[in-house]
C-alpha cells in the first residue's frame, strides 16, 4: 500500500461506461458480372480507402505448387493494360497514392488509400491490374527470382522459421500448412502457364467484393465501378463457398504434445510458438474465446505476459493469439525468450494453458477486466476509412452477418465465468501442443528433458 | 489545406498544454513528450533513457498496479517510445476515460520516485536486455545501425551510442542512476502535454490544471550540444547471420527542419524509395543485381544522417551496387529531377499530409504530431509550414542538396556479409567494432 501522497489522488477516477458501437451501414450493389460493391460512408477526412477482396488465397494453392497464389498476386501489378510495373507505379504516384497487393490464407486483395477527388482515376488503374495483367514471361522470371531471394533471406529469421514450422506441424498437408512464399522447390517448379491458369480460375468477379470506405457516395462508387470494372469477366467462376481445398485438417485428437527444435547456432534467444488447431472465425464460442484469450495472453496485462515478462524478465513480450481463418484457425503463444530460460518458459506457458482450464480458472475480477478492456476499447477499431474497410473485409472473407460488430459489445458483456471455463476446456489443449523452439540446440537441448516431452529435430523446408 | 485547430497554454509550473477538439469519434488521445532521450545520457550509462521509459509503466505512487492494467481495462490503447531526442507516452481512450488517462500521466510526472523499487528496476533491465536480443542481436542485419552510428559520430557525441544502450552499461546502471535521471529530466518544465479528440477545450484545460499544476517545476535543463561532424570516406565490414550481403552508405546531413532536410527527404525518394525511384528501376527492375533498395534522411535535433541501403541479389557483389549508387548520386548532382518526378513528389507530399491527420492518437496521430511540432519548433500548428517545405523544393534545390551533402567519395560504407564471406564486402574494409 502507498504510504504517503495526497488523499484526493489516492483513488483513480472511474473509466466510464462502454461506448456503444454502431458500425456504419454498408450500401450494397452488384455489377452485371457478379462483382459485389460495398460502400461505407466515412466523411471525417477527404480520403477514400479501397480494397478489392477475392476469396481465394494461399490455402487454395495446388499441392506441390505452394506459392502459386502469392506469386500470381505479386505479378498483377508488374504489368497491365500496356503499362509496365514502373509505369503503373508512376501513374498511381501522380495521384499521390500507390497500390497495395496482399495475400492471406483465405483472401487476396488489391487496394489503395487516396485523396477522395482522385478516387475514380486510382480505381481505374487498380481495375486494370485485375482485368488485364500481362503475366509476361519476363516479369514472371524476375518476380520469381525476387521471391526466391526473399525465401533465402528468411532462413536467417528466427520468427519466420518458427512460424513456418508451427503452421506445417499444426495443419499438415491442409492448405493452411504453408504460407505465401511456398518453398524453393515449389517456386522453381511453377510455370507461367500455371500462373495464368490460377489467375483465370481465381481472379474473377464472382469471387470478388469491392469495398470502398471514406468520403464518397455509394452512387458515385457504383458509377465508377460500372465504368471501370464491368468489362472484367471470369471464365471459370467457381462458387464462392464450394471450396475443395486439398488436404484434410489433421486429427488433432490423436496428437500428443511435442517439442520441435529448429537449430539456430549461437542465437541469444529462443523463438517460441506453442499451440495447436483452433476454431473457425464462425465459431459460436467466439465471444467467450476472445474474453478467455484477453485474460490468458491477449494483452500486456494478461497472465502469460505478466508472468514471463513482468515477473521473470525473460522476454520483451509474450502473447497468445487466436488466428481465425475460414476453415480452422490456430491458438498459440508467441514469444522470444532468453536462451537459458527456454525450457522453463515452455513449461510455464503449458502450465498457464492447464490452469485456465480448471485448476486456476478465470476469477470474477479477471473476467471483469477482460470484458471491460474488450468492450470499452472496441470503438477505437473504427476510427479511419481503412479501419472500416478492414472490418468489412472480415465480413466478406468469413461470410459474417452485417451486425457482427454491433453484436460484439453485448456478446462479450454476456460472457460469464462458466462460459470462459467451457471455452478454455474446449479450445485450449496443453496435452496436444506443438512447441516450436528456434534456438541454439546444442546449448539448451538438456533444458527440455525435464518437461518429459518428446523432442524432434526439424528443419523447415524453405 | 491542412488545418488542425488547437489552443496552447502554459501552466504555472511550465507544463505546456495543447488541446485539439475533434468530435468525429468518441475518443480522446493523450500524449506526453519529455524532451529527453538517449542524447541526454552519460556515455558510460547508455540505455538509461529507454530503460527509464520501461519503469514509467510499472507504477507510480497512487497507482501501484502499473499502467497497463488499469488503462487497458478502461479500453485504452497505450504505449511509449524513446529515441535519441525525446521520450513519449500516449493513450487513446474512450472519451469517458480521458480523466483517468490524464490522472495516470500526472501521477508518473509527479509521484514516480517512491514507486521505483530495486525489484522493478532489476526486472525491467532484464526485459530491456531481452528487447535488445530480440530486435537487434537475433535479427538479420539488426546490428547495422549500431555500427553506422558509432562510426559516424565520435565517442563523446550523443548520437554515437544506440538508444537501446550497451549491455555492459545497462548492467552497470543502478536504481540511483535512474532516480537521478528522473529528477533531472521528468518534470513539467521539460514536458509537453497534448490532448486531442472528443473533449471540450476548457474542460481539457481544467483537467490539466487540476491534475498537473501542483507538480513542481524542475530545474532548467541545459540543452545538449555537439560539434558538427563531417563526411569522411570509410569502409567497414560486419559478419552476421544473413544470406545476402547488404550495403549501407551514410553521410552526416542537416538536422530536423534545418535547410536541406526536406530536400534530402525528396532526394531519397527520387533515387531509392519505391518502384518510381531511379535505383529501383535500374538495380531491381532492369539489371536485377539488387533485391531491395531504400533511402532515408533520418533527421534529428543535433544532426541528420542520410542513408542508402541496398541488398545484393544472389551471386552479386556489393562493389556492383556501390558503383551503381555512386552513378545515380552523380546524376542527381549534375541535374535534378525531371518535371514528371517533381509533379509526382509534390502529389505524394500533399497526400501524405492529408493521410497523416486521419488518426487522433498513438504514434504518428494528431496528438503526437502536435507535440512534435511544439517540442522541435515551439509551434504546434506547423502542419502547413511543414508541407510548404516540401512544396518549396525545386529541381535546383534538390541538385544543390545532393551535391552539398551526398558526396559519393565521402560516404561511410558498411558491408554486412554472411559469416565467413568477407570476400563479398567492399575491398579494404575494416572489421566492425561492436561495443558491448
Amino acid at each position: 500500500m502507498p504510504l504517503s501522497g495526497r488523499s484526493s489522488r489516492f483513488t483513480p477516477p472511474e473509466a466510464g461506461a462502454a461506448t456503444p458501437v454502431r458500425f456504419p451501414p454498408i450500401a450494397r450493389g452488384e455489377l452485371s458480372n457478379g462483382l459485389r460493391v460495398w460502400t461505407i460512408r466515412h466523411d471525417v477526412a477527404p480520403v477514400v480507402n479501397v480494397a478489392l477482396v477475392l476469396t481465394k488465397g494461399t490455402a487454395d494453392d495446388p499441392p506441390d505448387r505452394h506459392g502459386l497464389a502469392g506469386l500470381t498476386a505479386d505479378l498483377l501489378d508488374e504489368g497491365a493494360a500496356g503499362r509496365n510495373a514502373i509505369q503503373i507505379a508512376e501513374a498511381m504516384s501522380r495521384l499521390g497514392t500507390h497500390l497495395d497487393v496482399g495475400i492471406g490464407a483465405d483472401l487476396m486483395s488489391i487496394g489503395f488509400t487516396s485523396i477522395a477527388r482522385v478516387f475514380p482515376a486510382a480505381l481505374e488503374l487498380a481495375a486494370s491490374v485485375v482485368k488485364q495483367p500481362h503475366l509476361s514471361d519476363d516479369d514472371f522470371k524476375r518476380i520469381r527470382e525476387l521471391r526466391l531471394s526473399r525465401l533465402r533471406q528468411l532462413r536467417q529469421s528466427a520468427a519466420a522459421l518458427g512460424e513456418r514450422t508451427f503452421l506445417n506441424a499444426v495443419f499438415g498437408s491442409h492448405g493452411y500448412g504453408h504460407g505465401a512464399l511456398g518453398t524453393t522447390g515449389s517456386l522453381e517448379t511453377i510455370t507461367l502457364d500455371e500462373v495464368r491458369a490460377w489467375y483465370e480460375r481465381s481472379v474473377c468477379p464472382s469471387l470478388a467484393t469491392l469495398i470502398v470506405s471514406g468520403d464518397v457516395t455509394h452512387a458515385e462508387v457504383m458509377s465508377v465501378a460500372a465504368r471501370v470494372l464491368s468489362s472484367w469477366t471470369g471464365r471459370h467462376a467457381a462458387a464462392r463457398s464450394a471450396d475443395a481445398r486439398d488436404g484434410r485438417l489433421p486429427d488433432s485428437e490423436r496428437a500428443a504434445s511435442r517439442i520441435l527444435l529448429v537449430d539456430r547456432p549461437g542465437a541469444p534467444q529462443a523463438e517460441l510458438r506453442i499451440g495447436h488447431l483452433g476454431p473457425s472465425r464462425r465459431t459460436p464460442a467466439y465471444h467467450a474465446l476472445v474474453t478467455m484469450n484477453a485474460a490468458l495472453g491477449g494483452q500486456f496485462s494478461s497472465r502469460i505476459n505478466r508472468h514471463l515478462r513482468e515477473a521473470k524478465g525473460w522476454t520483451y513480450g509474450a502473447r497468445t493469439l487466436l488466428d481465425f481463418r475460414r476453415d480452422s484457425g490456430t491458438f498459440a503463444c508467441e514469444t522470444s525468450v532468453q536462451a537459458d530460460a527456454a525450457g522453463l518458459a515452455v513449461a510455464d506457458v503449458l502450465n498457464e494453458f492447464r490452469a485456465i482450464r480448471g485448476p486456476r480458472p478465470i476469477s470474477a475480477e479477471e473476467l471483469d477486466r477482460a470484458k471491460r478492456s474488450l468492450t470499452r476499447g472496441y470503438v477505437r477499431l473504427f476510427e479511419t476509412a481503412s479501419n472500416l474497410t478492414n472490418a468489412a473485409t472480415q465480413l466478406a472473407t468469413f461470410d459474417l452477418p452485417d451486425d457482427t460488430f454491433d453484436c460484439f459489445v453485448p456478446g462479450v458483456e454476456s460472457v460469464g465465468e462458466a462460459d470462459v471455463l467451457e471455452a478454455a476446456a474446449a479450445f485450449v489443449h496443453p496435452e496436444r501442443c506443438v512447441a516450436v523452439v528456434v534456438g541454439d540446440a546444442a546449448g539448451f537441448r538438456g533444458r527440455f528433458v525435464d518437461l518429459g516431452l518428446p523432442i524432434e529435430d526439424v528443419s523447415p523446408e524453405m | 489545406m491542412i488545418h488542425v485547430p488547437f489552443v496552447k497554454r502554459t501552466l504555472s509550473n511550465g507544463l505546456q498544454v495543447i488541446v485539439h477538439e475533434d468530435h468525429h469519434t468518441p475518443l480522446v488521445a493523450v500524449s506526453v513528450w519529455y524532451h529527453t532521450g538517449s542524447k541526454n545520457e552519460r556515455p558510460d550509462r547508455t540505455g538509461l533513457a529507454h530503460l527509464f521509459e520501461h519503469l514509467m509503466f510499472e507504477g507510480a505512487l497512487h497507482q501501484p498496479r502499473g499502467y497497463f492494467e488499469p488503462l487497458q481495462e478502461a479500453g485504452a490503447l497505450l504505449n511509449g517510445s524513446t529515441n535519441a531526442d525525446r521520450t513519449n507516452y500516449w493513450e487513446v481512450v474512450p472519451k469517458d476515460a480521458a480523466r483517468l488517462a490524464l490522472w495516470m500521466e500526472a501521477d508518473r510526472m509527479g509521484w514516480m520516485s517512491d514507486a521505483l523499487t530495486e525489484a522493478r528496476f532489476n526486472t525491467q533491465r532484464d526485459v530491456v536486455l531481452n528487447e535488445r536480443r530480440q530486435n537487434y542481436e537475433n535479427r538479420p542485419y539488426g546490428l547495422a545501425s549500431f555500427v553506422t552510428m558509432a562510426a559516424m559520430y565520435p565517442p563523446d557525441h550523443p548520437y554515437h551510442w544506440p538508444t537501446i544502450g550497451h549491455p555492459s552499461d545497462l548492467r552497470a546502471t543502478s536504481l540511483d542512476d535512474a532516480k537521478a535521471f528522473l529528477a533531472r529530466y521528468y518534470h513539467p518544465g521539460n514536458a509537453s502535454l497534448s490532448i486531442a479528440g472528443d473533449i471540450d477545450t476548457e474542460q481539457a484545460f481544467d483537467l490539466a490544471a487540476e491534475l498537473f499544476e501542483e507538480i513542481p517545476r524542475g530545474a532548467e535543463i541545459e540543452r545538449v550540444t555537439a560539434p558538427s561532424v563531417h563526411a569522411r570516406a570509410r569502409r567497414i565490414v560486419l559478419e552476421d547471420r544473413v544470406e545476402l550481403p547488404r550495403l549501407y552508405l551514410a553521410w552526416p546531413t542537416p538536422g530536423i527542419f534545418e535547410p536541406g532536410d526536406a530536400d534530402l527527404d525528396l532526394v531519397g525518394d527520387l533515387i531509392a524509395n519505391g518502384r518510381t525511384s531511379r535505383l529501383y528501376a535500374r538495380l531491381i527492375h532492369s539489371e536485377r543485381i539488387a533485391t531491395e533498395i531504400s533511402a532515408q534522411q533520418a533527421s534529428r535535433e543535433l544532426s541528420g544522417v542520410f542513408q542508402i541501403v541496398a541488398t545484393a541479389a544472389p551471386g552479386r557483389s556489393l562493389a556492383e551496387l556501390d558503383a551503381a549508387i555512386r552513378e545515380a548520386l552523380t546524376e542527381v548532382g549534375a541535374g535534378g529531377p525531371t518535371p514528371d518526378e517533381v509533379e509526382r513528389s509534390r502529389a505524394e507530399a500533399e497526400a501524405a499530409f492529408v493521410f497523416r491527420v486521419q488518426t487522433l492518437g498513438g504514434s504518428g496521430g494528431k496528438a503526437d504530431q502536435l507535440n512534435a511540432y511544439n517540442v522541435y519548433l515551439g509551434r504546434p500548428d506547423s502542419f502547413a509550414a511543414d508541407l510548404q517545405r516540401y512544396l518549396d523544393t525545386t529541381a535546383d534545390s534538390l541538385t544543390a542538396a545532393a551535391r552539398r551533402w551526398l558526396d559519393p567519395d565521402a560516404a561511410l560504407a558498411l558491408c554486412v556479409v554472411p559469416h565467413g564471406r568477407l570476400d563479398l564486402g567492399l575491398p579494404d574494409s575494416d572489421p566492425a567494432q561492436l561495443e558491448n
